[in-house]
């Protein structure tokens, strides 16, 4: 590029066009230099530097009116020489800075010259390039007192070009020049720093320009918003580097008393600031006046740069100045730390950044000043929190709250100071409290119900890795922003990380047991104060700061959950009583219709349905939500615990299981949670894990409640989830507990029975669900078999397929054996052989498991269970009230269930449970004679043999009947008969009828019943559902007689004249009509079908 | 029962509850005993035998068992003891074995082994006199006798054996113990025949016997320092009984009680109350100085066999129901001087306990 790489060359090739510009001083000849310079090596015009500027200064020094252009282009070329080359004589920096300067200065006002903006910008770039250029020991010694009048001159100039500028470019020209001349410039060209009486001979000669250069930044940096985010970021990094290095505390601790007398002259002299204790402190009590006013306006500035300045403002002025601006430190602590939760992540890192940088270097904790300083804004703060917090608007109380979290923050352990004070803990906490009131209107918390019984569905898996996300979301009176509730949350946990955790806990405690209005709150804040404590979600910006110890913590999470979950507190009305007892659709629905009934006056006055004692809405509301908390807390403390929580799970697993098991929806989905906390903390894998490992607290807890069950009415629910979650391990533990309840029921059967069957119910499910596969593998297969080999006879061999085949001549053969052994066991001749044997198999059977012939073996304890249960149902099947008849008949039926295997207890309860049940199934309501039809099915598949005769004479005629005299009622009905009962319960009987049949292998004579009342309900007429079952039950039968079967289908509609194989034979003729109008012709014809 | 108090009917107090219970030995409870706990901040560890053979291990804190010891055979486990200088038990079972434990550290061996020669329901007793020799009391090969052993070399000290006139019948529970003022052991010892003797151990002679019950004695307590003792029977009532300077025993008074039938007798170590095992499932507790009764703990579904106290004052009453009720009853003082279970306190559990 450079064409003239030796003087010699360069000067012959630049005289021509430098004496051109001597002569005629034109744009156009400036141009030619600056072309030609273009040429030049940097060391060649290094050489010539003084020989070509002599032409440009000629230009500028030359009196008389200049066109700007020119002066523009002689400015511009004077800045590319001195950008390639240095300025090595301190005269000709100082004659130049001052020609440049003078470039922009007009004699008849103050202000700068009216030159265009070109020109502005051009001489600023020329300044900045100017003092770029000078060597490094002559820049030095360019700062000597007595450049103070033409420094000062320029630094005026360029602080009104920033100010009153309509260029932003010219504006931020101006500004970077400032820096360049107050020796803050950043850029990489002055690698060499200051010593420190360098710095304060600079700090002395800049100390006379502080007032001009702050006051005129200020008034920039607090101007309009739309000025632009950079002009802004620039001042305010020029305001704080300015002040940083005038006012920093290394330079002024060297400053004495006296000022030394200066060898320069009297004007200069009068211009020098002498930086003593009083100057300071004027000083800085109006720069504080300026620090104020910057901080309001721009930590509410909308761009995040500017507010990422004021970090670095923050910064630089505390960790330089923090003795001579210490009465600027409060303001600007507190910009800090209202920045901690700055919406922008940039800010808020740097925040953090700046705040732990803090507490590393004890800028607060080991400085008295600043510590007090953040004290005394914590104590104001607190003093206006119940106040700010009633008054201001969600994005204000943010702010606030931001606000007292980054004192917090800062003051760490010192917190305590403020605490201490009995006025300000008062203040703080009832804000805390005010501000944490929850909305209680809201009518679906109360209505919302668990429909499921106790299986508790969630598992670990399914739960976010984080479990203390908050699932429900809750309604706060004063405000609706999330994030304050997080922010909150924030401050109650440093609160409890720093604080006096015994005094905190104490005085949320008092507040909790003070009022109902504040009990919500106080939990909430309690839960976050433990989990705080614990340090686990908080970052430690004091090292030294010592955590609460686990074992204090655990007895002070133990005392909390005393009270969480004493009597008063724990067991809170939140439905309706009647609901309570009542576990029945019915009887819930009716509830829920009342409660919305009443809804809407919530707000206005108590509920008027019910009178004072009883519950409003919004108090069941409320205490609702207390649970949920509480539950929450439990979970919390779970989790700030860890595995110490085992030691307490003997005292709160019992009552969160007691929630699990709660008709709520919100609070048994609460209580999940908290026991899934429970199961992470202390490492179980799963809810059952937790509460199989834990069955003996448990247990005991139950076992200790059922004696006073009037104070204690849920404690069968929490043996109801046990059962429901738990398996076949858990059984040796609760067998005494089982024996309590029986205990217990017999004592109350006549009160607390509903409760009590529910949970035989979840008992009698669990026994039947663990003990499944034994009762499959073992008995019911030799019971099934046995009834086989005895009965093989009377069926074909394979009967679906069988029938509609063809024979083969085996079929037939065998076909006849059977019937010929057949027809001896009916003539009595293998009279032995019949269903005795059955029962003669079963003693040989058992005693293959003995050890000794003559002791019975002891029963294995889910057998005795069911036994001692079974025989409380056939007592309480009697039961006054519906819903209790329903829920033992469903008890009777898994009691059946469990003791299939065991007939010697099963045959003799049966037979005491029949007449009652026969009395269920002919004189009940009908709901309790569908319940109970569904348990005849399962006693004759279980005992068949046994139940055979009664059936056929206490049952049979009473369902025949009923199904033949509703045949002709629901043949009429119209398509809204299949919602009522009477139709459910016909087709139940159909439907149970078959099996029936097909188990009980009834004899010809009832087959004939079962079909002579089936038959009608094959009529097209019949409600297509009954229909259906009647074809099922047709397809039962034809498995246990498929040719009777066959014949009474074509005695009703014969589809086909039968043609005998032989004319020898006669034709047989059926009494089935085959005409179109038969109403039969579909069913028969679909049955037959199968027949074939 | 004696007449009710007048707090009774104007309290509503429900009847106390255990503070925790203990489940699974999967047999019926026959001994219990707590050990440590008196200094150290942990809670104690209670020792159960069971009719299984095992001893189970509980700590109080977690309420579960910690270890399970198996050593002997399968039978009925009928008497736990530790010895004060260490962590050493000493278990007697209806094996007809003695057996001595090495807890230390967690260890549960079998360091040594006795073999006993009766096969009565008679609990032996222990009197530690030095850190490394203590004296050993239990039923001896003759129906009636008593057998005394130095430990741990295990040699016999002599055979306490009944003048052939007096035919006490079995030994049924003994106890070793030696008063302050001399260095001599004292034996007490109850028998079959209801009465209950005190021998001195190194006389080998009979100091004193009395009648106290008509039914065998099934145990007793005995409070040096008072001098006075407690005994059940089979019968229907407890006897207290004293033993003046002259070593003379003599009965004070008898208690009736509703049901016949305690298998246990304990008073607690602060000397202020003590507690019975009934066969009627139930535990009773009375005033020591006073025998006032103050609590009926009703919570058993099978027969009481013992009961223990623990140096803090917790009750522990194991059954045949194969549970062991853990009861927390009038707190100890640590104040020794205020008399215990002043109005307020022995009012307040009375009532509600006598109900």
């Amino acid at each position: 590029m450079a064409v003239f790489d030796t003087p010699e060359e360069a000067f012959s090739a630049l005289r021509p066009v430098c004496v051109q510009l001597t002569k005629t001083q034109t744009v156009e000849n400036v141009e030619h230099l600056q072309a030609r310079l273009q040429a030049v090596s940097d060391s060649a015009l290094q050489e010539l530097q003084q020989y070509v500027l002599f032409p440009l200064r000629f230009t500028l020094k030359t009196p008389g009116p200049k066109r700007e252009r020119l002066i523009q282009s002689v400015v511009e070329c004077l800045t590319f020489v001195l950008s390639s080359t240095c300025v090595k004589e301190q005269e000709l920096l100082q004659e130049l800075f001052s020609e440049l300067s003078a470039c922009l200065y007009s004699p008849n006002s103050q202000k700068p010259a009216a030159v265009s903006e070109e020109l502005k910008l051009a001489v600023i770039r020329g300044l900045s390039t100017l003092m770029h250029s000078a060597y490094g020991d002559i820049i030095l010694a360019f700062y000597e007192p007595n450049i103070l009048p033409r420094l000062g001159f320029a630094v005026s100039l360029l602080l009104d070009l920033a100010e009153q500028e309509k260029s932003k470019q010219i504006k931020i020209a101006a500004l970077q020049c400032l820096q360049v001349l107050l020796f803050q410039c950043d850029c990489q060209d002055h690698p060499r720093s200051l010593d420190e009486l360098e710095q304060k001979q600079l700090g002395d000669l800049f100390a006379s320009f502080l007032p001009g250069i702050s006051m005129a930044l200020t008034r920039v940096i607090t101007g309009d918003f739309k000025q632009g985010h950079s002009i802004v970021v620039s001042s305010l990094k020029l305001f704080y580097k300015t002040v940083s290095f005038i006012m920093a505390n290394e330079q002024l601790e060297r400053i004495s008393e006296v000022q030394p007398k200066a060898a320069v002259e009297h004007r200069v002299a009068e211009l020098m600031v002498h930086r003593e204790a009083r100057w300071v402190k004027n000083t800085s009590d109006k720069l504080t006046i300026l620090i104020k006013k910057i901080i309001e306006c721009v930590s509410v500035h909308p761009h995040w740069k500017v507010r990422l300045a004021l970090i670095e403002l923050v910064e630089a002025l505390l960790l330089k100045c923090s003795q001579s601006l210490v009465r600027s430190a409060g303001p600007l602590l507190k910009a800090l730390v209202g920045l901690v939760n700055d919406e922008s992540p940039e800010v808020q890192a740097q925040c953090n950044k700046a705040l732990r940088r803090f507490a590393d270097q004890k800028v607060v904790v080991g400085n008295r000043a600043f510590a007090d300083i953040l004290s005394e804004n914590l104590h104001s703060l607190a003093t206006s929190l119940p106040r700010l917090m009633n008054s201001q608007d969600d994005q204000g109380k943010f702010s606030t709250l931001s606000l007292l979290l980054g004192y917090l923050k800062l003051l760490g352990p010192r917190v305590n100071f403020v605490l201490h004070s009995v006025a300000h803990l008062e203040r703080l906490s009832k804000a805390l409290i005010q501000v944490l009131e929850l909305d209680v209107t809201d009518i679906k918390v109360v209505e919302e119900r668990r429909w499921n019984s106790g299986h508790l569905s969630a598992s670990p898996e399914t739960v976010a890795p984080q479990p203390w996300s908050p699932m429900q979301r809750r309604y706060f009176r004063f405000f609706t922003d999330e994030r304050l509730f997080l922010l909150l949350q924030q401050l109650c946990q440093l609160l409890g990380f720093y604080g006096d955790l015994y005094l905190l806990v104490d005085q949320f405690m008092a507040l909790y047991r003070e009022s109902v209005v504040y009990r919500k709150q106080a939990a909430m804040i309690l839960n976050e104060l433990v989990v705080g404590a614990a340090g686990l979600e908080v970052e430690n910006l004091h090292e030294n700061h010592i955590k609460t110890s686990p074992e204090e913590l655990r007895e002070i999470v133990t005392s909390i959950l005393e009270e969480y979950t004493s009597q008063e507190n724990w067991y809170l009305i939140t439905c309706i009583e009647s609901e309570e007892v009542g576990e029945e659709l019915t009887m819930k629905q009716a509830g829920l219709q009342a409660i919305t009934s009443g809804a809407h006056t919530c707000q206005v006055t108590s509920f008027p349905a019910f009178s004072q004692p009883s519950p409003t809405i919004c108090s069941m509301n409320s205490n609702i939500w207390q649970i949920c908390i509480q539950l929450e807390g439990i979970g919390r403390f779970a989790y700030a615990l860890g595995k110490d929580f085992r030691l307490l799970l003997m005292s709160a697993l019992y009552p969160v299981l007691e929630k699990a098991g709660d008709q709520t929806l919100l609070i048994s989905q609460a209580a999940t949670s908290a026991m899934m906390d429970i199961c992470h903390a202390c490492g179980y894998d799963s809810l059952q894990h937790l509460i199989n490992q834990n069955s003996d607290y448990l247990v005991n807890g139950i076992s200790l409640n059922l004696r006073h069950l009037s104070l204690h009415p849920h404690t069968p629910k929490v043996l109801e989830v046990m059962l429901w979650n738990s398996d076949a391990s858990l059984l040796p533990l609760v067998a005494d507990v089982v024996q309590d309840v029986l205990a217990t029921l017999d004592q109350f059967y006549d009160k607390r029975a509903t409760s009590f069957v529910g949970v035989l119910h979840a008992l009698l499910a669990a026994l039947a669900q663990w003990f499944s596969d034994t009762g499959d593998l073992g008995q019911p297969q030799e019971q099934s078999a046995g009834e086989e080999g005895s009965h093989l006879s009377r069926r074909p061999a394979a009967p679906e397929k069988g029938l509609g085949n063809s024979t083969t001549a085996e079929d037939i053969e065998q076909f006849l054996l059977n019937y010929l052994k057949e027809k001896d066991v009916a003539d009595g001749n293998v009279s032995d052989f019949d269903n005795e044997e059955e029962e003669q198999s079963e003693p040989p059977k058992a005693d293959e498991h003995d050890p000794g012939p003559d002791v019975a073996p002891p029963l294995p304890v889910q057998i005795q269970i069911a036994t001692h249960v079974m025989e409380r149902c056939v007592h309480l099947l009697s039961d006054a009230n519906l819903k209790i008849r329903l829920k033992v008949l469903d008890v009777l039926d898994l009691c059946v269930v469990v003791l299939q295997s065991h007939k010697n207890q099963l045959l003799p309860l049966a037979h005491r449970a029949w007449p009652s049940l026969v009395h269920r199934l002919t004189n009940d309501d009908p709901l309790v004679v569908l319940r109970a039809f569904k348990v005849l099915r399962t006693l004759g598949g279980k005992c068949g043999d046994f139940l055979r005769s009664r059936f056929c004479k206490d049952i049979l005629p009473k369902l025949a009947g009923s199904l033949v005299t509703q045949a002709p009622v629901s043949a009429r009905a119209g398509p809204v008969y299949s919602h009522t009962l009477a139709c459910k319960l016909q087709l139940a009987v159909l439907q149970g009828l078959g099996p029936l049949c097909e188990r009980l292998d009834l004899g010809e004579g009832d087959l004939n019943k079962v079909a002579d009342a089936c038959l009608i309900y094959l009529s097209a007429r019949q409600p297509v559902k009954l229909q259906e079952a009647a074809r099922r039950v047709f397809l039962h039968l034809m498995k246990v007689d498929p040719d009777s079967t066959w014949f009474l289908l074509n005695e009703l509609y014969c589809p086909e004249q039968l043609t005998p194989p032989h004319p020898s034979l006669h034709p047989v003729h059926l009494r089935g009509i085959t005409g179109q109008g038969n109403p039969y012709a579909a069913n028969v014809l679909r049955l037959l079908q199968e027949l074939q | 029962m004696t007449a009710p108090l007048p707090t009774m009917a104007a309290s509503p107090l429900p009847p106390p509850d255990p503070q925790f219970v203990l489940r699974g030995t999967q047999s019926a409870v026959h001994a219990l005993h707590f050990f440590g706990g008196a200094r150290g901040q942990e809670r104690p560890l209670l020792l159960s035998g069971s009719l299984s053979g095992l001893v189970h291990i509980w700590s109080l804190q977690t309420r579960r068992a910690v270890a399970t010891l198996d050593g002997h055979g399968g039978q009925c486990v009928t008497w736990l003891q530790t010895l004060p200088q260490g962590h050493q038990l000493l278990s007697q079972g209806r094996d007809l074995k003695l057996r001595l434990w090495d807890l230390a550290e967690g260890r549960n061996a079998v360091v040594d082994s006795v073999p006993l020669e009766s096969l009565g329901f008679c609990r032996s007793s222990v009197l530690a006199r030095g850190q490394e020799r203590w004296m050993l009391a239990m039923p001896g090969r003759g129906s009636e006798e008593v057998q005394i052993l130095e430990m741990p070399s295990k040699t016999s000290v002599c055979t306490l054996k009944p003048e052939a006139d007096a035919k006490p019948g079995m030994p049924m529970c003994l106890e070793l113990w030696q008063a302050d003022s001399s260095p001599r052991p004292l034996l007490l010892a109850g028998y079959e025949d209801g009465s209950v003797a005190l021998w001195d151990v190194s006389e080998r002679k009979v100091c004193s016997r009395v009648a106290c019950h008509t039914e065998p004695v099934m145990g007793f307590d005995f409070d040096s320092q008072k001098a006075r003792g407690v005994s059940g029977s089979a019968e229907k009532a407890l006897a207290v009984w004293s033993l003046d300077e002259q070593q003379a025993l003599q009965v004070c008074r008898t208690h009736e009680l509703t049901n016949p039938g305690i298998a246990d007798v304990k008073i607690r170590p602060d000397r202020k109350i003590l507690a019975t095992a009934g066969w009627d499932h139930r535990v009773r507790v009375f005033h020591w100085r006073t025998m006032k009764p103050l609590a009926v703990l009703s919570f058993h579904s099978a027969t009481v066999h013992c009961v223990a106290f623990a140096t803090d004052g917790l009750l522990a009453a194991g059954s045949g129901d194969q549970r062991i009720s853990i009861w927390s009853l009038y707190p100890v003082r640590s104040d020794a001087s205020t008399p215990l279970l002043g109005h307020a306190e022995g009012g307040e559990v009375g009532a509600h306990a006598l109900a």
